[in-house]
């Protein structure tokens, strides 16, 4: 016999039958009563079945007030950690201006204050302009496999060729890159100075516009964007600019690194 | 009737009391409710037939709710437990729908 045809045949305990089987026949034809064993039990399903939803309701109601309350603290957290950073953007605008408040006070201030402005364009504290080359780049059109997408190692190759011909300071998508920068991949986004950049990626160097484009080819990494360009599909488009505009960088803290006693 | 105040009484001290179900015991609560739901429609089925029996009903209520949560515990020590709870749920939830049916060919005589 199959097994469903079992079940729905035997869905009845048989020992019902088997004890009204057992009893004389005169008990048999009688009504059966349900007796107090029967209401206990029935009493104990019921206290079952409320128990069992009482329970169900409760765990629920507790799970969904939990989920708000974590969405809530996320919001308010957030928003704190963003009224932070504005207040770390104007504490650090009034360092400034009162650095150079205090320097403009002396002769001795005022050369330290030039020296510290020309090492600030050099360290990537400063936001700095002059003339240079943007260079646009971007997966290829309609990018099916990796190596048709912008990777970390794309741009850094790019990064380095433009070093290697001559660039001064380069910012990528407004990120300015200095020697604490790292060009990584995070997740499926690429990431300046801890902070993810969407495409495509705009990536500014100052230096002589005219020298940089020619030079570029001619480094390793530069030719190997051209292959790429070629092979891949990549967009790359390299233009001259009069004059760009690169912003400071947001994290210089040293938390470590000091002078060494010798060289003070 | 007198059943049916039972039940009624059942559930409504279950309301008021809201007795705290410790955790371990939890998972073995929504299984045992079925497996009760088929011995307590199993009963009904009996007492329509004529052949209903105090004895029998006790025995196979407790021996259902005792055998459900054996499984469900022994598939939790296997690791599965989600499948056998789904089995003992198919099993029981046919057993209920053809005791129904026999109950509703009572009621209705058709």
């Amino acid at each position: 016999m199959g097994l469903l045809d079992y079940v729905t045949s035997h869905s009845m305990d048989e020992d019902y039958a088997h004890v009204s089987g057992r009893k004389p026949a005169g008990g048999a034809s009688k009504q059966p009563q349900a007796g107090l064993a029967a209401l206990v039990i029935l009493g104990l399903f019921g206290l079952l079945v409320a128990t069992a939803a009482v329970q169900h309701s409760r765990t629920e109601t507790v799970s969904e007030s939990g989920r708000s309350e974590i969405i809530t603290q996320i919001k308010a957290r957030s928003a704190q950690v963003d009224s932070r950073r504005a207040r770390i953007v104007e504490m650090r605008d009034e360092i400034t201006t009162l650095e150079t408040q205090f320097l403009e006070t002396t002769n001795e201030g005022r050369a330290l204050s030039t020296q510290l402005s020309r090492l600030g364009v050099r360290a990537g504290s400063t936001a700095v302009t002059g003339p240079g080359v943007r260079t646009v780049v971007d997966d290829a059109p309609d990018a099916i496999s990796e190596q048709q997408q912008v990777l970390d190692k794309d741009l850094q190759k790019l990064v380095n060729a433009l070093w290697e011909s001559g660039a001064e300071a380069i910012s990528i998508n407004g990120q300015r890159l200095t020697t604490l920068s790292a060009i990584r991949h995070a997740g499926s986004a690429i990431t300046v100075n801890f902070r993810s950049l969407s495409r495509p990626y705009v990536v500014s160097a100052i230096g002589n516009p005219d020298a940089i484009p020619a030079r570029f080819v001619e480094t390793q990494d530069g030719s190997a964007w051209l292959d790429l360009e070629a092979a891949y599909g990549l967009q790359f488009d390299m233009t001259s600019e009069e004059s760009l505009t690169l912003p400071a960088a947001n994290r210089l803290d040293l938390r470590h690194a000091t002078t060494p006693e010798n060289l003070r | 009737m007198i059943a049916g105040l039972g039940l009624l009484v059942g559930i409504i001290l279950g309301l008021m009391l809201q007795p705290d179900v410790p955790l371990w015991l939890e998972p073995y609560l929504p299984i045992a409710v079925v497996a009760a739901l088929d011995a307590v429609f199993g009963a009904l089925r009996a007492f329509m037939d004529g052949i209903f029996d105090d004895k029998v009903f006790v025995v196979s209520f407790i021996s259902n709710v005792l055998i459900a949560g054996l499984i469900v515990f022994l598939g939790d020590k296997l690791g599965v437990g989600g499948q056998l709870s789904t089995g003992v749920i198919v099993v029981l939830g046919i057993r209920i729908f053809s005791n129904v049916a026999a109950i509703r060919r009572h009621i209705f005589h058709a």
